[in-house]
């Protein structure tokens, strides 16, 4: 009784204070954002910027959900200089915005506007789910500025057995149909697609919330996750329009063929060192998807982190908090490309290992 | 006691049913049609917009796909002068 009070009060409390590390615009242009993440008197421990690109379709704040349990405000913690794209919202006029636009324009400005506010010759990059799949294309086609890459659950073979391959590469679905009538590709839609992937999910939540009403902990992460994905944004047409044929239908990316405004991308030309995360329970992006990476990029370095969790969870979850994080930041403490500048010592963090990592060199 | 139960069975039948929705969601017998439909709904839904538009133009004004045209071509406007002034700083940097 005393836990379904608390669900009401929630329920009636109003939007969760999801995004709430303070941080500041470092540029803008059209809908999309550079936000810096204010240090607040954390010690800057590592010289080279963070630059975290989240998917298009997703709200920035995933990897900010909530005081005490954001991956940004972690990482700033740890002594990391962080920078995220924040996609914004795109407005009817964005369906004329191609892929080219938004993966080598936008996020290539966003990764110079990120070296020259740390003073930085280049920065690692983190990219999440579709995210990771624009990241790593641009550190193909330009490596110049990418220190170290990191692809979180990111699609890389599109051809594999997900429910999202299947569908897109049906007869029966016909892209360029949806984007000629609605201009972007609607979240609603999206939304509905996502559901369909697991259709008794919500079910499963419910009696989760049900079952864990009392534990104040839970319900606070519960709330801010249900806000984060419930809050989805839409494609843009064009863009949509080639990502479904040229990577989810044509497989491009993984076959060699792709183009990033006119330019080959081969994932050979990723020299950087490179970390693919995959998760096992993952129904979004199965983690073969992404694993493919290491197989193919042209660097000395390469390492997965293999851990179990969905897409989402495994990401904002308590676990993560002491799991996936301080591996990340692990990660590029040990990519470092400057000199640390002198800071007081800071507690030390134990790397988990729990979760499965290993190493190619 | 009564909840245990009642927990064993509901996994139980999620675990049954998300494999079968599965299956279906996997199936062509399923998403051929689905995709008909949908696409179908699409196309209509694009036709009567290019009836509406061309009703609008006739009386000389600006269609929706007009302004977005405009905006957009703002938009472009302003990434290049974001250029220009990148290549600008690198030259003076």
């Amino acid at each position: 009784m005393i836990g379904l009070r608390k669900v009401a009060a929630r329920l009636l409390g109003g939007r969760p204070p999801v995004g709430t590390t303070p941080a500041e615009e470092v540029i803008r242009e059209n809908k999309w954002r550079l936000l810096r993440y204010r240090r607040e008197g954390a010690p800057l421990k590592h010289r080279t910027p963070v630059l975290l690109v989240p998917s298009l379709i997703n709200r920035h704040y995933v990897l900010d959900l909530l005081p005490g349990r954001s991956f940004a405000e972690y990482m700033v913690q740890a002594g990391h200089d962080v920078f995220l794209l924040d996609w914004g919202t795109p407005g009817p006029e964005d369906r004329f915005l191609t892929f080219d636009t938004i993966c080598d324009r936008y996020l290539g400005r966003a990764l110079r506007a990120t070296c020259r506010a740390a003073g930085a010759d280049k920065a690692h990059l983190l990219g999440y789910c579709l995210g990771g799949t624009l990241t790593t294309i641009h550190a193909a086609a330009h490596p110049e500025r990418v220190a170290s890459l990191v692809a979180l659950a990111a699609p890389i073979n599109f051809h594999d057995q997900g429910l999202l391959s299947i569908w897109t590469r049906s007869r029966a679905f016909d892209v360029d149909a949806l984007v000629d009538a609605f201009g972007n590709a609607p979240w609603p839609l999206m939304q509905a697609s996502f559901h369909l992937l697991k259709p008794t999910l919500n079910l499963v939540k419910l009696k989760q919330l049900v079952e864990r009403s009392a534990d104040d902990e839970f319900l606070d992460s519960f709330f801010a996750i249900e806000t984060w994905g419930a809050d989805n944004i839409s494609f843009p047409g064009d863009c949509y329009r080639r990502y479904i044929r040229a990577l989810y239908q044509g497989n491009e990316l993984l076959q060699g063929s792709f183009t990033l405004s006119g330019r080959p991308v081969r994932l050979e030309d990723v020299r950087c060192p490179t970390l693919a995360v995959t998760f096992q329970h993952d129904h979004i992006v199965p983690p073969e998807s992404c694993r493919v990476l290491l197989d193919r990029v042209g660097s000395e370095v390469t390492r997965q982190i293999d851990l179990s969790g969905g897409h989402v969870g495994a990401v904002v979850s308590r676990r993560a908090a002491t799991g996936l994080w301080p591996q990340l930041s692990a990660w590029w403490a040990e990519h470092e490309l400057a000199e640390a500048p002198k800071a007081p010592p800071a507690r030390s963090k134990k790397r988990p290992d729990g979760d499965r990592a290993r190493a190619r060199t | 006691m009564f909840w245990d139960a009642y927990k064993k069975s509901f996994d139980a039948w999620e675990k049954a049913t998300a494999d079968l929705m599965e299956v279906w969601l996997r199936s062509p017998l399923v998403l051929e049609p689905a995709g008909t439909m949908l696409t179908a709904a699409m196309k209509a839904k694009s036709m009567s917009d290019k009836a509406s538009a061309m009703w609008w133009a006739s009386l000389g004004l600006p269609t929706k796909r007009d302004q977005e045209r405009t905006l957009h071509a703002l938009n472009e406007l302003e990434s290049r002068l974001m250029d220009l002034e990148e290549q600008l700083d690198s030259k003076r940097g």
